[in-house]
């Protein structure tokens, strides 16, 4: 790979990275109108919960006994599972009692609550585990089970006996998708398209019979699914997480979904790889430029606020007063 | 009955003024310590492992009967965070009978609460971090330092990498925190001394994990050798994706990589990992040996790191430095029973010079080799069996 085909692979990457939380998002954007602030500690925790997942069955000797693609799948549920627990308890504990009150109030419950996430992880991480498992300190080289607080490796469930570049291919055909089956869901499923009816008007959804109370809860469920996957994908392409990364990649997540449009999921896509793409480009073209990449990189997110408020592909809301 | 009424009332007025003034005369009950440390954060590794053996000393001195009073410890853990550091440094020096301190393994941190030891009089040892500043002509005598400096600690790694290794084209990476600026300037300087140049510089912010883009220009740099000046927590995502990458290169550092959680990324990708580590072989000495057994008989959860032995002889200096003001340490007599004191422990004979640095200057090398962390004259790297990445 040469010099600008190596950069072009690494900014799709990490653009990946980006659309993942984004799209988580604009999927609660969309039904809700609220930013719910800590989807990238939901994708941290997705994470963390596939390194518990793989220990505990690493432990119980089922890893040892199926074949990876069964045991893969398996740590894969359970993550999707806890992750949409999660979802669903932001949803009740930070964004249902503000229904009512001005959307800067679950913006900040939203924000607060990733902080408890991220201590969560700190804290209690590795006595939970071991409550669970017993006293585990090293499973199987690399994962070694310390405090929360430190850097975890990742498990090598993606292609584990293939080269690196195999990996990162597998890793952007999965974001691609599971976009794909996202918007197959919206536009295709009756749930998604009472999830769009939803975000373009609440009321009138109300009026032609759709059970929004439940289809906000699925809306919570998708979206915590698809940030465990998010937490997978990311965490086996840096192979090591930090518990708290999350709101490094909230943030950038949603100045991408800001920049694509907040209730879009292919901006979501397009504000994701813009990111990713001035990040590595500024720090590859540029000599010692990486110090200014995160810089530039806001920059161009407060130039589209600017010019383009409303996204790339968003929608210019004109209000008749 | 007059006359005696004014025998007993004076007698009562002698009692009275004995009894204020006995505790003048007697020894304290308690002498306290203050013991800084991030004991969780990314670096909580170094932090908890210090803060173990530091109360492992303290432990022995207590069981030893050897001191008229208690030696209690304030530990604070400050995290990694100048502004968690400086409250912690304030919750010690509000408490009367705290007479001396000793810290950190960040360099941000202990810039810190440096001042707030000095403005209040506490003497404080820095036990492990290393920019070079932090002990000057201003803070002296009330700040030493008993671990060497990050330009003490370059200056033997460049030896080695440049001169012995024979590394020329180097590419340098750092935080751009105070711990990797210093050390840009530092290793910057090092290179400059032999006529080299580095091929490429970059400075990463705290917490960055993607270094895709700088290791695609670390590898079209022709680049034989990457020179790491961070700590750890993101140093391990760069070797990660160097290897990764299938860079054929050297990934050396100082002493913030040389930690355990810099084998979490496995061993096939921290081989070849070269690292300075400050002090002297502790497996070269009776004391060194001592320490370990004793550390590793009491099943702590974290390995000894780089600067665990430091933590070791910070408390070994504090407690022999109170052993010769007998039974009543003040701060004002600790601190020149520290300045100019002449200690024994676990490193050897540490004294400081006019400006509270350590006159004890060790390093020794170390590498990984299949997941552990050896040193390097021990290694099949230094036998020639096996060969860092960069050279044929």
């Amino acid at each position: 790979m040469n010099f600008f085909t190596s950069l072009v692979f690494s900014a799709i990457l990490l653009g990946c990275t980006y659309t993942l939380v984004a799209i988580g998002y604009c999927l609660f954007f969309g039904v809700l109108d609220v930013v719910v602030f800590c989807s990238g500690d939901i994708a941290i925790f997705g994470a963390f919960s596939i390194i518990s997942a793989y220990v505990m069955l690493y432990d119980l000797g089922l890893f040892q006994v199926l074949p990876i693609a069964v045991t893969t799948m398996i740590i894969l549920a359970v993550a999707a599972l806890l992750c949409a627990l999660l979802s669903i308890l932001t949803y009740r504990v930070s964004i249902k009692p503000f229904e009512r009150s001005s959307a800067l109030m679950p913006l900040l419950s939203t924000i607060a609550l990733g902080t408890v996430i991220r201590e969560f992880l700190g804290l209690l991480f590795r006595p939970l585990l071991m409550t669970i498992t017993g006293p585990i300190t090293r499973v199987a080289d690399p994962i070694n089970i310390t405090s929360g607080r430190n850097p975890q490796a990742m498990p090598k469930l993606i292609a584990p006996n293939s080269s690196i570049d195999v990996r990162n291919y597998i890793i952007i055909a999965v974001t691609f998708l599971i976009i794909l089956l996202l918007f197959l869901f919206l536009n295709k499923t009756k749930m998604g398209l009472s999830m769009q009816a939803i975000s373009q008007n609440k009321e009138l959804a109300y009026m032609n019979g759709i059970n929004v109370r439940k289809t906000i809860n699925i809306t919570f469920v998708i979206g915590g699914i698809m940030l465990a996957i998010g937490g997978f994908l990311l965490g086996s392409y840096q192979s090591v997480v930090r518990f708290d990364t999350g709101s490094l990649y909230g943030s950038k997540g949603f100045s991408a979904a800001v920049v694509g449009g907040l209730k879009s999921i292919w901006g979501a896509i397009i504000g994701g790889m813009l990111l990713g793409f001035v990040e590595v480009f500024v720090s590859g073209l540029i000599p010692g430029g990486t110090q200014y990449q995160n810089i530039i990189a806001f920059l161009v997110v407060i130039v589209f606020i600017v010019f383009k408020p409303e996204g790339i592909l968003g929608e210019k809301v004109i209000e008749k007063v | 009955m007059k006359k005696y009424s004014f025998i007993v009332s004076a007698l009562m007025i002698v009692v009275v003024l004995l009894s204020a003034a006995v505790p003048a005369f007697a020894a304290p009950d308690v002498v306290t310590l203050g013991f800084l440390a991030p004991i969780t954060g990314a670096c909580s590794a170094e932090g908890s492992a210090a803060r173990n053996a530091f109360m492992m000393a303290i432990d022995e001195a207590n069981a030893s009967g050897e001191y008229p009073y208690t030696i209690n410890v304030i530990v604070i853990d400050d995290q990694s965070d100048p502004t968690v550091g400086a409250a912690g440094a304030q919750k010690i020096v509000s408490d009367p009978t705290v007479v001396a301190a000793t810290g950190h393994w960040n360099s941000g941190v202990a810039a810190a609460t440096s001042p707030v030891f000095m403005e209040n009089e506490i003497p404080f040892l820095i036990w492990g971090a290393i920019r070079e500043d932090l002990t000057s002509e201003k803070t002296y005598p009330w700040v030493t330092r008993s671990a060497p400096t990050d330009v003490q600690e370059n200056k033997p790694l460049a030896k080695t990498v440049i001169d012995d290794l024979g590394y020329t084209k180097i590419f340098m990476v750092s935080t751009t925190d105070s711990y990797g600026s210093g050390n840009t300037v530092a290793f910057k300087k090092e290179l400059a001394s032999r006529g080299l140049e580095p091929v490429g510089v970059e400075e990463v912010q705290s917490e960055t994990v993607d270094f895709n883009a700088i290791v695609t220009k670390i590898v079209s740099s022709g680049a034989e050798a990457v020179y790491w000046g961070g700590v750890n927590t993101e140093g391990v995502y760069l070797k990660e994706q160097l290897y990764n990458a299938k860079a054929d290169v050297l990934f050396f550092g100082i002493s913030g990589i040389k930690t355990d959680d810099f084998l979490i990324i496995g061993k096939e990708a921290a081989e070849g990992t070269f690292a300075v580590q400050p002090g002297v072989r502790l497996d070269s000495s009776e004391a060194g040996r001592k320490f370990i057994e004793d550390y590793e008989s009491r099943g702590f959860d974290v390995a000894i790191n780089a600067y665990t032995p430091y933590a070791y002889e910070a408390a070994t200096i504090l407690l022999q430095a109170l052993k010769t003001l007998g039974d009543d340490p003040t701060p004002e007599k600790m601190v020149d029973a520290i300045a100019k004191g002449t200690f024994h422990g676990v490193m050897g004979e540490t004294t400081f010079d006019e400006i509270g640095q350590t006159t004890l200057v060790a390093v020794n090398l170390n590498v990984i080799q299949d997941g552990q962390w050896v040193y390097y004259e021990d290694s099949e790297y230094a036998s020639g069996v096996r060969k860092f990445g960069g050279k044929e």
